[in-house]
């Protein structure tokens, strides 16, 4: 079944908004950095799944709302909206307009959900798919949406604009939300660097460095920050289990980081489905941990470019990975020194500019608990990804008896769709990975 | 040139000192006239010297029974006056409903929500106007239904906000008093738009248990004036039974009037009406005198709606869609001040001193006989009372009213901050800004207030107040969390 008619599997929906608790104040204002600027064509888009329980079956949507007032006062940028200052550089003002709430039931239950296979992109139903504009004054940046299953589980999906912050920022701003939830107070050292203003006005024009950049400059079609793709996108996502990752990680490669491996692995299987295409160029994109995560919204993205003198399908998969490790040749820097040309007004995109890995696996994806509930499951992708296309490494469900070295992972490909296809077979042709995309989700029930 | 202003001072100095003079004399006419009596009788009576004061006494020859006749009729007289008396109406405490911090709406997310759900862009702009000029404020609460994008309202959003703003404010009034609930006698609630049945009346009743022989009323569709509709109701059978008390609720429910249409005249009252209510216990048993807060002096209503502009003014119709709202018409500020100057005309002579009622009356006579071009003169009303409370209808309302009466910025603060923390809470809104004055520290013993209120009809009513016992800061009320930042400066265009 194609996603079309899936449509009325969802139904009743109900659009609402939650603001702040108390008034942010007249004019306050949130520089947006030059980071937060290169990255503002992206959306991240994340469905966490939770099993019907005793916690589920007592949450009504007031007590889901509730704790979003003093989620807000802490971190008012959320409900600001973009506007434009004088000199034409974004910045978002902190009006309290609010974020979006939408409601909705589904006519399956959710193990049956969980188990249709095709529904690579099942998550698109559970999540808003708007982007900022062609209003960008009334455009909320961040929507969340509350899907009841006919079981009694539930969905909570929510986008959020990359402008905003970065997965690791929403994440953690998400699991507070969860904190709040649960009747957690919050956290007394939380600041906002709202304070970092974009560097001193460059009145000299910036030369743009020779060396290779993992971002590329579009033109956007109308007020929309979208950048438009010219083939089709589509996602899909697969479990690589703890054994299968032993078989795929010989001796040698016990030193290199699990994401790494990953990454070279699908990195040969693109190009061989590539031929004609260059593959000899990636970006291979990190998040910073900010000590005691003190500050909640900003981007911090640690990217890194990868060359190869010929395709990636001629190297084998020890001689791949090890060169990703040598070669992390530092472009953040370079990266936001783009962005102060012309003030902001240039729009960029970064995952999938060149092929992109994204190391997603320090982000607690699972940490959004509801009174201790922990979500069985998590889908996660990303929008406005160009056309060379993006590989985001997440955590797998955390299982309780063993540790985070040793667990699953969870990957999710945002490719052109017919490269998907052939991807998966090849993946399991040769690795024996992607074979059972059922996620099996049975399993998981039981270790709740 | 620098002389030419002094002769003015002084000559303005000299026109103070002596309205002044007059002021004083008439208003303390009978005193000064009864002292050269009472000076006069007391040289008399010096002068003849107590022996023929005795003497004269016996020369009357009163005997047994003319001296008990006397004392009798003297007794009788004062009796039938005592009882004639209207028995005093007390009010021994009220309390209104703080609305929670999550149903506010910010002016962003109003404007927002507004463009969603209208696709006409004219009365998008229309009503974005509204909000810049209205006078309301940040903070101000809508019920959780109107929070969606578009509004859903259902009978039960209607009655669940009905019970969330009624019970907390009549709960608030239990835990300040120490009510009873099997303790009221008299129940009058009042909600002109929101009508169902079973009444609010019997949704209290339901919820606190009342007593079966209790005396309820519900009010509905008279409009933002029938908070003081309610009192005036509850005053009246306060007369009639003895030794009881009254539970008065003043409130509008907001859930089912959202007006889903364009039509401009109807769009004001989705801009400014907002969730609001208040619980007031009267009584008039004497015991309660002691800790009242208020003794109500008079309640004036005046109807205007036998002339058809006046009764066409703030109309409920349909609109060419189909959609349901209340229609103002563009002559609504000069209908209310000619129904404000018809109640000035009968409340003027009961709270006025005397000075100004004869200055009032010398110029009316002037105008009649002398010079019909004349100014009319408005009677200062600062000198009857201490404070006013005007239904916070609107900016204009509040702005015409100040123009009208020559109020001060002070006189009509409380009204234009409760406007901008609150909103139109319509007949509730007059107890917010009784409680702002309150939570000021300036209502002191013996001061004198005004609560004046419009509505639909077209009606204005009037109720004077006189303070009790001095109300001491900080009280516990709606305004507590936020009074040190008021007042604040309301600008004339809110930028959005």
């Amino acid at each position: 079944m194609g996603v079309e008619q899936e449509k009325t599997v969802i139904y009743d929906h109900r659009i609402s908004t939650v603001v702040p608790a108390t008034v942010t104040g007249n004019a306050v204002l949130h520089e947006l950095t030059n980071m937060d600027l290169i990255m503002k064509l992206h959306y991240l888009r994340a469905v966490y799944y939770f099993n019907q329980s005793e916690i589920t079956d007592g949450v009504t949507i007031a007590d889901l709302k509730n704790p979003m007032f003093l989620w807000l006062n802490i971190c008012y940028p959320m409900a600001g909206r973009i506007r434009r200052a004088e000199s034409g550089r974004p910045l978002i003002k902190c009006n309290d307009c609010g974020l979006r709430i939408i409601e909705a039931r589904c006519r399956r239950t959710l193990g049956e959900w969980l188990d249709v296979e095709s529904s690579s992109s099942r998550w698109r139903l559970l999540v808003p798919d708007k982007v900022l504009g062609p209003d960008l004054q009334f455009s909320p940046m961040v929507y969340m949406q509350f899907t009841r299953f006919k079981c009694g589980g539930m969905a909570i999906g929510y986008s959020w604009a990359h402008v905003l912050g970065d997965p690791m920022s929403a994440t953690n701003c998400i699991n507070l939300w969860g904190e709040l939830f649960s009747g957690n107070p919050p956290p007394k050292t939380l600041q906002l660097n709202n304070h970092q203003k974009k560097a001193e006005n460059a009145a000299t024009h910036v030369k743009v460095s020779p060396k290779p950049i993992p971002v590329k400059q579009v033109e956007l079609i109308g007020d929309g920050w979208l950048a438009p793709n010219t083939r089709k996108m589509a996602t899909n996502s697969f479990r690589i289990t703890e054994t299968k990752l032993k078989k795929i990680q010989p001796e040698q490669l016990k030193q290199v980081p699990t994401f790494v491996i990953i990454s070279a692995l699908i990195w040969k299987c693109l190009a061989k489905i590539r031929k004609s295409g260059e593959c000899k160029m990636a970006t291979i994109c990190g998040y910073l941990t900010l000590p005691k995560c003190s500050k909640i919204l900003n981007n911090t993205l640690k990217t890194s470019i990868v060359r190869l003198d010929s395709s990636a399908a001629n190297f084998g998969l020890l001689e791949l990975a090890t060169l990703i490790c040598k070669q992390e040749a530092e472009a953040s820097k370079s990266v936001e020194e783009l962005a102060d040309i012309e003030n902001g007004k240039s729009d960029f995109v970064l995952y999938g500019a060149n092929l992109t890995f994204v190391d997603m696996e320090g982000i607690n994806l699972y940490g959004l608990e509801l009174k201790g509930q922990k979500p069985v499951q998590v889908d996660y992708s990303i929008d406005g990804v160009g056309d060379e296309g993006a590989v985001l490494v997440l955590q797998g469900p955390q299982r309780t008896n063993e540790t985070s070295s040793n667990q699953e992972r969870i990957v999710m490909v945002i490719l052109p769709e017919d490269e998907i296809r052939q991807l998966c077979e090849l993946l399991t042709s040769e690795f024996g990975i992607a074979q059972d995309l059922k996620i099996n989700h049975k399993n998981s029930v039981t270790n709740m | 040139m620098p002389r030419a202003p002094l002769p003015e001072f002084s000559s303005s100095l000299r026109l103070k000192y002596v309205k002044l003079g007059y002021q004083h004399l008439v208003d303390n006419f009978v005193t000064f006239l009864s002292i050269p009596v009472m000076v006069a009788v007391g040289l008399e009576l010096v002068r003849r010297g107590p022996q023929e004061i005795v003497g004269l006494w016996r020369a009357l020859e009163l005997d047994v029974i003319h001296i008990l006749c006397s004392v009798f009729v003297i007794v009788f007289v004062a009796t039938v006056y005592f009882m004639s008396r209207p028995r005093p109406v007390y009010l021994v405490e009220y309390a209104c409903f703080k609305p929670p911090s999550n149903c506010r709406v910010p002016f962003s997310t109003f404007m927002e929500h507004t463009r969603l759900i209208n696709s006409d862009e004219k009365s998008v702009q229309f009503q974005m106007r509204i909000l810049e000029r209205s006078g309301l404020g940040e903070e101000t609460c809508l019920p959780p239904a109107n929070h969606y994008i578009p509004p859903h309202p259902t009978m039960e959003a209607s009655r669940a906000e009905a019970q969330l703003v009624i019970f907390s404010a009549i709960d608030d009034l239990i835990r300040k008093t120490g009510l009873k609930p099997k303790d009221i006698d008299i129940l009058v609630v009042n909600c002109s738009l929101f009508s169902p049945t079973p009444s609010l009346s019997a949704m209290i009743i339901n919820k606190y248990k009342l007593r079966s022989n209790i005396r309820s009323f519900n009010l509905s569709g008279m409009g933002c004036s029938a908070g003081l509709i309610s009192i005036d109701l509850a005053r009246d059978l306060l007369q009639v039974h003895p030794g009881s008390n009254a539970l008065v609720i003043s409130t509008e429910i907001i859930t089912p009037n959202f007006y889903a249409g364009n039509q401009r005249a109807m769009l004001l009252p989705n801009c400014l009406f907002r969730m609001g209510a208040a619980a007031i216990l009267l009584s008039n048993r004497r015991r309660d005198a002691g800790r009242a807060k208020y003794r109500l002096v008079h309640v004036v209503r005046t109807h205007k709606g036998a002339d058809d502009r006046a009764y066409r003014c703030v109309y409920e119709e349909e609109d060419a869609e189909g959609h349901t709202g209340i229609s103002l018409s563009k002559d609504l500020m000069a209908i209310a001040g000619e129904a404000l100057k018809s109640n000035i005309t009968t409340i003027g002579p009961l709270v006025l001193p005397m000075s100004e009622q004869l200055l009032f009356f010398l110029t009316l006579v002037a105008r009649k006989l002398i010079n019909p071009k004349r100014k009319p003169y408005i009677p200062d009303f600062k000198k009857a009372f201490e404070h006013f409370c005007i239904h916070a209808g609107g900016r204009a309302v509040i702005d015409e009213l100040q123009k009208n009466l020559e109020l001060s910025a002070e006189h009509v603060e409380a009204s234009r901050m409760t406007l901008h923390r609150f909103g139109n809470t319509s007949s509730s809104s007059l107890w917010y800004e009784l409680n702002y004055i309150e939570s000021k520290g300036r209502m002191r013993r013996g001061d004198r207030v005004w609560q004046i209120g419009f509505g639909s009809g077209f009606k204005c009513n009037s109720a004077v107040w006189k303070c009790m016992r001095t109300v001491k800061t900080p009280i516990d009320g709606p305004w507590s969390e936020c009074i040190h930042r008021y007042p604040v400066h309301i600008p004339e265009v809110v930028k959005l």
